[in-house]
C-alpha cells in the first residue's frame, strides 16, 4: 500500500507542480474589489480629470484565451495582446502603433508575470515607463486577481483588480 | 548670439504673395527646408493630401539624439516665487531653489514691479543669486500689446518699464507676446490673424524698441496659440518685420499645437529649432495630449505626452548658450519636482546635460 502511493506520488506530484494555471475564460470585473484605476494612458495636470479610469462600477469583461504557450487578452479598453509565455523579451509595437514595447511574459508557479517597457502612452521621446502585472487564481480558479505596478521616474503607482469567472 | 536679421526672406515671400513664410536663412538645414508646406505655414504632406487633413506622422521620422554640449539650466514656478520672498531672505530663497534642482529664475514683471526695489535689494538679489549659482534671467510679462486702444498703450509703457526694471536687475530679457484684438490675451479673436492684428503688433514691438533703444535687455515673443505668432514662421518673420535683433524668442512649441501637429511633434520641433535656433534666448517646457473629441489639448506631465522630449532636450543642449528652460503650467511644488525627475531621466539617457543635481 505504502508503495503504491509512493509510486502514484511519484507520478503525479511533479506533474502537478508543473500544471501551469490557465487563465482562460470570461471575467467579469468585480468592482467593489477593486482598486479604482486612473486613466493610465494620459497623465493630465491642472486638476483636469482624463476620465476613461475604472471605477466601483465599471463591469469591463476581459476575455483570455490560453493555449500553447500563448495567451490571448481582449480587454474592451485596449487592443487585444498576445503574450508569448516562455519568459523572454518580445518587442510588439505599442497602442499607438508608432513606437515599441518589450514585453515578457512569465509563469511562476501559480503566477503569471507580464512585464512591458515603454514609452509612456506609447509616444515617441517620452520617459520609460515599466508596467508588471501579476496574475493569479484562487484555488478553486472562479477568480482571477491581477496586481499592476507603474513605475517612471516621476512616481510608482500600483493597484490590485478582482474578476469572477462568468 | 546672431545679431544679423536678413530681409531676403520677407521679399522674396512678399513678392510671391504669402503672407507667413520666408526663404531659410543660411544657418538652416536640409531637415527645415523639407518641413514646410510650400506657399504656407505648415509641414508638408504625408499621404492622401487631396481628401485627409495631414494629420498622423509619416513613417520613418528622422530623429538624430546625438546631444550637443550645452548644458540645461532648469527654471520653474515652483513657490515661494521670487516676488514673494519673505524678509528679503534671498539666501534661503536662492539655496532652497538650487537644492530642489532649479539653476535659473524669472520673475512676474507686474509682481516685480509692484513696490520699489531698493538698490540694497537688488545688491542682494544678485550677491544671493550668483553665490548659488543661480541664473535670474528674466521677467515675464502677460499683458496684451496689441489690446483695444487703450489698453494697447498702457501695456506697451508696461513692457518698456519691464525693460529698464530687466536693466536693473541684471536679467538678460523679458518676455512678451504678440497680443490679441480682445483685452483678454487669452480669447482667440477672429482677427487676430489678419494684417490689421499683424501690423499693430510690428508697430507695438517697434515703439517698445524705440524707447528703449541702446538697452541689451531682449525682448523675447512667446508663441500662443490664440495669437498670430503661433508657428516658427511666424517668428521669424515677426522679427524682420520689426527689424531690431533684440526680438528673440521665448519658445513654447506646446504654445504652438494644433491638431494638424500634434502628432508630428518630431518634425515641428526639428522644423522649429532649424529656423530659429540662433534666435531662441529660452524655452519653457510643457507636454499635452489631445484626449476628447473636439480639438481639446489638455496638459500632461513632462514626458507623459506627444511633445518627443527626447528630441525637444537634444535640440537644446545644441544650441549655443546654456539654455534656461521654465517648467511651468504645473501646480503643486511636488508636481514640479515630478516633472523635474521625468526630464532629467530622459536627459541622463541621452547624455544631455543638466546643471545640478535633484534632491
Amino acid at each position: 500500500m505504502t508503495t503504491r502511493l509512493l509510486m502514484m506520488m511519484a507520478v503525479l506530484v511533479p506533474a502537478m507542480a508543473f500544471a501551469e494555471p490557465d487563465f482562460s475564460g470570461a471575467w467579469v470585473r468585480d468592482g467593489a474589489r477593486s482598486d479604482v484605476v486612473p486613466n493610465t494612458m494620459y497623465w493630465l495636470t491642472r486638476g483636469v480629470d482624463a476620465g476613461g479610469g475604472r471605477g466601483r462600477n465599471t463591469q469591463t469583461v476581459v476575455e483570455v484565451q490560453q493555449s500553447a504557450g500563448r495567451m490571448r487578452v481582449a480587454d474592451p479598453a485596449r487592443p487585444p495582446r498576445m503574450l508569448i509565455l516562455d519568459g523572454k523579451p518580445h518587442a510588439v509595437p505599442t497602442d499607438t502603433g508608432i513606437q515599441m514595447a518589450t514585453v515578457v511574459a512569465t509563469m511562476q508557479g501559480e503566477t503569471l508575470t507580464v512585464s512591458t517597457t515603454q514609452p509612456f502612452g506609447g509616444m515617441p521621446g517620452n520617459v520609460s515607463l515599466k508596467i508588471t502585472e501579476t496574475w493569479s487564481l484562487s484555488p478553486d480558479g472562479k477568480v482571477l486577481t491581477v496586481r499592476t505596478e507603474r513605475e517612471l521616474p516621476a512616481s510608482r503607482q500600483s493597484f490590485n483588480e478582482v474578476y469572477n469567472r462568468r | 548670439m546672431a545679431r544679423t536679421i536678413s530681409r531676403r526672406g520677407l521679399f522674396a515671400a512678399a513678392a510671391a504673395g504669402f503672407a507667413a513664410p520666408t526663404a531659410l536663412g543660411t544657418g538652416a538645414t536640409g531637415a527645415a527646408q523639407a518641413a514646410q508646406q510650400p506657399g504656407s505655414a505648415g509641414l508638408p504632406a504625408v499621404w492622401g493630401q487631396d481628401f485627409l487633413n495631414q494629420w498622423s506622422p509619416p513613417e520613418h521620422v528622422p530623429r538624430d539624439l546625438k546631444p550637443g554640449k550645452s548644458q540645461l539650466r532648469l527654471s520653474a514656478q515652483v513657490n515661494p516665487r521670487l516676488t514673494a520672498v519673505k524678509d528679503n531672505d534671498y539666501a534661503t530663497f536662492f539655496s532652497n531653489l538650487r537644492a530642489g534642482g532649479w539653476s535659473a529664475v524669472e520673475a512676474a514683471s507686474d509682481a516685480w514691479q509692484s513696490r520699489p526695489r531698493p538698490d540694497s535689494e537688488i545688491r542682494e538679489v544678485k550677491a544671493q543669486a550668483k553665490a548659488n549659482d543661480v541664473v535670474f534671467y528674466a521677467l515675464h510679462c502677460a499683458g496684451n500689446i496689441i489690446a483695444p486702444d487703450p489698453e494697447a498703450d498702457r501695456w506697451q509703457r508696461h513692457i518698456i518699464d519691464t525693460i529698464h526694471a530687466a536693466e536693473a536687475v541684471g536679467c538678460e530679457l523679458i518676455l512678451t507676446h504678440a497680443g490679441s484684438m480682445y483685452p483678454n490675451r487669452n480669447w482667440a479673436h477672429p482677427q487676430n490673424w489678419s494684417r490689421e492684428s499683424w501690423t499693430r503688433t510690428v508697430n507695438a514691438l517697434k515703439r517698445i524698441c524705440k524707447d528703449t533703444a541702446g538697452s541689451k535687455v531682449d525682448i523675447a515673443i512667446e508663441a500662443v496659440n490664440t495669437e498670430s505668432v503661433n508657428n516658427p514662421w511666424a517668428h521669424k518673420r515677426l522679427r524682420e518685420d520689426v527689424g531690431d535683433p533684440r526680438i528673440t524668442v521665448g519658445l513654447d512649441i506646446t504654445n504652438m499645437v494644433h491638431p494638424g501637429v500634434a502628432f508630428r511633434m518630431t518634425e515641428l520641433i526639428n522644423t522649429t529649432f532649424d529656423l530659429l535656433e540662433d534666435q531662441i534666448r529660452y524655452v519653457h517646457a510643457k507636454d499635452f495630449v489631445w484626449n476628447t473629441m473636439l480639438p481639446g489639448i489638455n496638459w500632461a506631465m513632462n514626458g507623459t505626452g506627444n511633445m518627443d522630449y527626447e528630441m525637444f532636450l537634444v535640440r537644446l543642449s545644441r544650441l549655443k548658450t546654456n539654455p534656461y528652460v521654465l517648467v511651468e503650467f504645473l501646480t503643486e511644488n511636488e508636481e514640479y519636482a515630478q516633472a523635474q525627475r521625468n526630464i532629467r531621466a530622459i536627459a541622463g539617457k541621452l547624455g544631455v546635460g543638466i546643471l545640478g543635481t535633484q534632491a
